[in-house]
């Protein structure tokens, strides 16, 4: 196989020619395959993010968090949507996360707040690590950090729940608000990762995710 | 023009090559020797291998508990996605159910007060019943009693016998004492007796063999009775 490549300075484009090697089939017929092709890569715009002002910053960050919220809990699965999935970030997770787990310390019934706050955080961690783990160990093609993102980002239903049932206190409708934010995050997060797992495992991996959110939402209804 | 590869390259026994194939490109990482191969995810992903099919059939073992297939559907296959899963399971309805049991139990509904501490006391637990003492167990029986048996197979074996806790400890819910102790009673016949039939052939070898029994059951006793007097003691008011 030979491979010349031609670098062409003047649009920062790279063409090359590939020969694979001749292929004999089983009629003697030898056929050589020669493809060219266009690698053509855009400029990179390499502008100091240090420079700007932390409002901007901050702004810019916001706007991909909610970007990103919009892709994973309106469960479209458009292409763009799996796009914009892979520019996985930390920091919904982390706002998610801090939300849910200070909502429901400050509840008014129960006495051990601090408690709560820790119980929960290491749950949401802990929680999203062995269920993307266990989904990788069952030969799933799924990006360690990627999938923490995206569980991440599916907690938001169940802290928008946690918010709610700060205001209402009867039981009846803070069950039945509880459990849509369950079954709304389960179904964005499932509809997320059961592309990723083979048929035949499809049920062991997303097994953990339902008890995941189940053990969340559980905490939603009882603070 | 930069030019990968000539015609005039070399084969492997030093001959010119002509018209032949020029480059062998090959991009594979060659797989380090980890010093710790128990610490790597690749050893872990043996344990993995299973389909949904096998997790049911295995679970329908256990439950089944009398009958010794174990080892024919596991074969050499044992997994750790049952004993993990089966384990969480069960704190979390050790968790719920717990607290839903001495709520409908509770007179002043109002001011229940949820104790968040069995969570915690769960997750000791049930990791313990499921992990630790199976492993402790295993390498007994592998290397002290020289038995065929890994510690992973018997580690996957403790975890499906746990399997049944998880119908048991639902309908614990309800909060009758009597009813509790039979469901809990079904639960402790069930897994001990699926432990010890599928060890039986290990344990007709000798004296020795046969004492494995022992720790087997007494754990499993010990673990109903924290069921029983932690998660779903039923405190009645006394009335004066």
């Amino acid at each position: 196989m030979e491979f010349e490549v031609q670098e062409n300075q003047g649009n920062n484009s790279i063409q090359g020619i590939i020969n694979l090697q001749p292929q004999v089939n089983q009629v003697n017929q030898v056929q050589s395959q020669q493809q060219e092709i266009q690698i053509k890569q855009t400029d990179i715009q390499v502008s100091s993010t240090l420079e700007e002002s932390v409002a901007v910053t901050l702004l810019r960050d916001l706007r991909q968090i909610g970007v990103k919220l919009r892709c994973v809990l309106v469960p479209t699965m458009s292409t763009d949507n799996a796009r914009e999935l892979r520019n996985w970030d930390l920091w919904g997770p982390l706002v998610f996360c801090l939300m849910l787990a200070l909502t429901l310390s400050l509840s008014g019934n129960n006495d051990d707040g601090p408690g709560i706050f820790a119980t929960i955080f290491v749950l949401i961690w802990v929680g999203s690590f062995v269920v993307t783990l266990n989904a990788q160990l069952l030969g799933g093609k799924v990006s360690f950090f990627q999938s923490v993102c995206v569980l991440g980002y599916c907690v938001f239903p169940i802290n928008l729940g946690a918010l709610f049932t700060l205001f209402f206190q009867f039981f009846y409708l803070k069950m039945f608000l509880v459990i849509g934010c369950f079954l709304w995050s389960t179904y964005s997060a499932v509809g997320f990762m059961k592309l990723l797992i083979p048929e035949q495992k499809r049920i062991l991996a997303l097994y953990p995710v339902i008890l995941f959110y189940l053990f969340l939402s559980w905490f939603a209804l009882i603070v | 023009m930069q030019n990968f590869g000539s015609n005039n390259d070399l084969d492997e026994k030093g001959h010119v090559m002509t018209d032949q194939p020029k480059i062998k490109v090959k991009f594979e990482p060659k797989p380090k020797p980890s010093k710790c191969p128990i610490c790597t995810i690749e050893f872990y992903q043996q344990f993995f291998n299973i389909e949904q099919r096998d997790v049911y059939m295995r679970v329908r073992c256990s439950i089944l508990s009398w009958k010794p297939e174990f080892h024919e559907c596991v074969g050499k296959n044992s997994d750790l996605w049952g004993p993990l899963w089966i384990s969480t399971t069960i704190i979390f309805i050790l968790f719920a159910g717990g607290n839903l049991s001495r709520f409908l139990l509770e007179e002043d509904k109002r001011h229940f007060k949820y104790e968040y501490n069995y969570m915690y006391v769960a997750v000791f637990l049930v990791y313990a019943m499921a992990f630790i003492i199976p492993i402790i167990l295993g390498v007994i029986i592998k290397y002290i009693l020289k038995s065929e048996l890994g510690v992973f197979d018997i580690v996957c074996m403790y975890g499906y016998s746990l399997s049944v806790y998880i119908f048991v400890l639902i309908l614990c819910i309800i909060p009758y004492n009597e009813a509790q102790w039979f469901f809990l009673m079904c639960g402790l016949a069930n897994s001990t007796i699926f432990l010890l039939v599928n060890l039986r052939d290990f344990m007709k070898k000798n004296k020795q063999t046969l004492l494995i029994a022992v720790p087997i059951i007494t754990f499993n006793v010990a673990l109903i009775l924290c069921f029983k007097f932690y998660f779903f003691r039923l405190i009645y008011a006394v009335d004066d």
